[in-house]
């Protein structure tokens, strides 16, 4: 379990995130909802080590009892956009994370290149970022994130790019690759059908400054879950997310 | 063919001013000695061709030596000042301050100091060429996008991992700008060192030709010497073509 507690951050002139806590727990997905600049996408960033310049953060992270300094191989990143380095093959972009912690190339490329079919990218080792379609790109950019060694995901909006056939396929391909692998994940997303239709659990944050103020549990199991019994979720979130925003 | 589609106006336009200044000087009768015709200056390289020759590969080695060294020089600096912020902040205002020096104020000085060897001439292409490469660079390092970097730190890669990996390639088309500015700096630098003091080079051809009054020679090196800087231009994009195919096509998503 990785647990995050009493996360503070603060810019030179605003308090952004207040006093966040919550708990990540493998083979899980929970997901981080909230109106736009509450400090969802901080959480993440500060969790994956890469908070943005100018911004300080207070806080502690524990793997199961052990104190993490970030950024830890724990966990794996993936940012907004899929942030593919174009000048990279899909084989290259998918073996970076293997790379950068420590395995040779070759080693790299021989871990990646038998998952890319099922990935949907067979035949796509030698291509560019460039030639492939948007879901494609946020196939490679989940294959790069999900082969890195972490036992915590960390998905900052990973559709958000797409469109809305395209979202609705990667959402479903999404839960059967964390089926067949599963990692504890921690996913920031506006949409609130996304949420319930894919998460364990809803955090809800508040803006200014950003705090959890509801923790829910989607009880219903992923493949029984329907618009009549996420209804009475649904209703709950939007409440709260339209409290915040009032 | 895309290449000759794109040279055929550029070919045109050029064929239409020499064609225009062979008139000019057959109608109006203008001497020789000041304005010779494009026949003439033609005529005048064949003739002297072997001399002109040698005096080009004085010009080629320092232009070459020259420039290969700037662009050495440029990238480690840039690589210090990269990481060292407080001495980029420190040491760009000199720079650029720097570049205010007019070359023909610097070129008799190095003369003077270094004598008429190579490293007078080399130093002078050095300075010329030297802070475009460097600009470029730093420009170029500044325009990682922050999704790259916060890419690989998560992964948990050091700043040099990080400039090793992205910041170096994102770079790669700003320095390839600045190294075809420089290029075309560094012969044009390398004569006027040669006019200041030298003993072979094209610039002190030209110099002598014109002692002489034989504009249609100084014409001739004056056209050798733009061959070079094409045939320099043409190299640098050659090994871009050769190394850059990753690089090509922009980041576009494909439907």
């Amino acid at each position: 379990m990785l647990r995050v507690e009493g996360l503070t951050i603060r810019s030179e002139d605003r308090l952004l995130v207040s006093d966040v806590s919550f708990a990540l727990e493998e083979g899980r997905i929970t997901c981080l909802i909230g109106p736009s600049g509450c400090g969802k996408s901080s959480v993440v960033k500060w969790l994956s080590g890469v908070l943005p310049d100018g911004l300080v953060a207070e806080g502690a992270t524990h793997l199961d009892d052990e104190r993490l300094s970030l950024p830890t191989p724990a966990v794996a990143y993936q940012p907004q956009q899929d942030s593919l380095f174009p000048w990279l093959t899909i084989a290259e972009n998918a073996a970076l994370g293997l790379e950068v912690r420590g395995m040779s190339r070759s080693e790299a490329r021989a871990w990646v290149l038998p998952l890319l079919e099922a990935f949907g990218l067979g035949g796509q080792a030698a291509r560019f970022p460039r030639e492939l379609s948007g879901g494609m790109r946020q196939r490679a950019a989940f294959l790069r994130t999900i082969v890195q060694p972490g036992r915590f995901l960390l998905l900052d909006e990973p559709f958000s790019a797409l469109d809305a056939v395209t979202r609705l396929g990667m959402q479903t391909w999404l839960c059967e690759r964390l089926r067949e692998t599963p990692r504890g994940v921690l996913m920031v997303t506006h949409d609130l059908y996304e949420a319930t239709q894919l998460a364990d659990r809803v955090l809800v944050m508040a803006a200014r400054p950003g705090r959890i103020v509801a923790d829910i549990p989607i009880t219903p199991p992923r493949a029984a879950r329907t618009e009549a019994n996420l209804a009475e979720i649904r209703t709950v979130l939007r409440s709260l997310l339209m409290e915040e925003m009032t | 063919m895309p290449f000759i589609r794109h040279a055929i106006p550029t070919l045109l336009i050029a064929a239409a001013l020499l064609l225009a200044w062979q008139g000019y000087c057959r109608l109006a009768e203008v001497s020789p000695l000041v304005l010779p015709a494009p026949s003439d200056v033609l005529a005048a390289l064949w003739m002297d061709r072997a001399r002109l020759a040698l005096h080009l590969l004085a010009t080629v080695k320092v232009t070459l030596v020259g420039f290969t060294l700037s662009m050495v020089f440029a990238f480690v600096t840039s690589v210090v000042l990269h990481f060292t912020p407080w001495l980029r902040r420190g040491a760009m205002p000199l720079l650029v301050a720097s570049q205010t020096i007019p070359i023909v104020a610097l070129a008799p000085l190095m003369v003077l100091w270094f004598g008429f060897g190579l490293l007078p001439k080399v130093l002078l292409v050095i300075l010329v060429t030297f802070f475009p490469m460097l600009l470029s660079l730093l420009s170029g390092y500044g325009r990682l996008p922050a999704a790259y970097r916060d890419q690989l730190i998560s992964m948990g890669a050091g700043p040099l991992t990080v400039f090793r990996r992205a910041t170096l390639p994102v770079a790669r088309p700003l320095f390839l700008a600045g190294l075809r500015i420089s290029a075309t700096y560094a012969v044009v630098a390398t004569i006027f060192a040669e006019y200041a003091g030298a003993r072979q080079g094209l610039g002190i051809y030209i110099l002598s030709a014109k002692n002489n009054f034989r504009a249609d020679l100084v014409l001739a090196a004056v056209a050798v010497s733009a061959a070079l800087t094409l045939l320099l231009l043409g190299l640098l994009q050659l090994a871009d073509r050769l190394t850059g195919r990753r690089f090509r096509g922009g980041d576009d998503v494909a439907g």
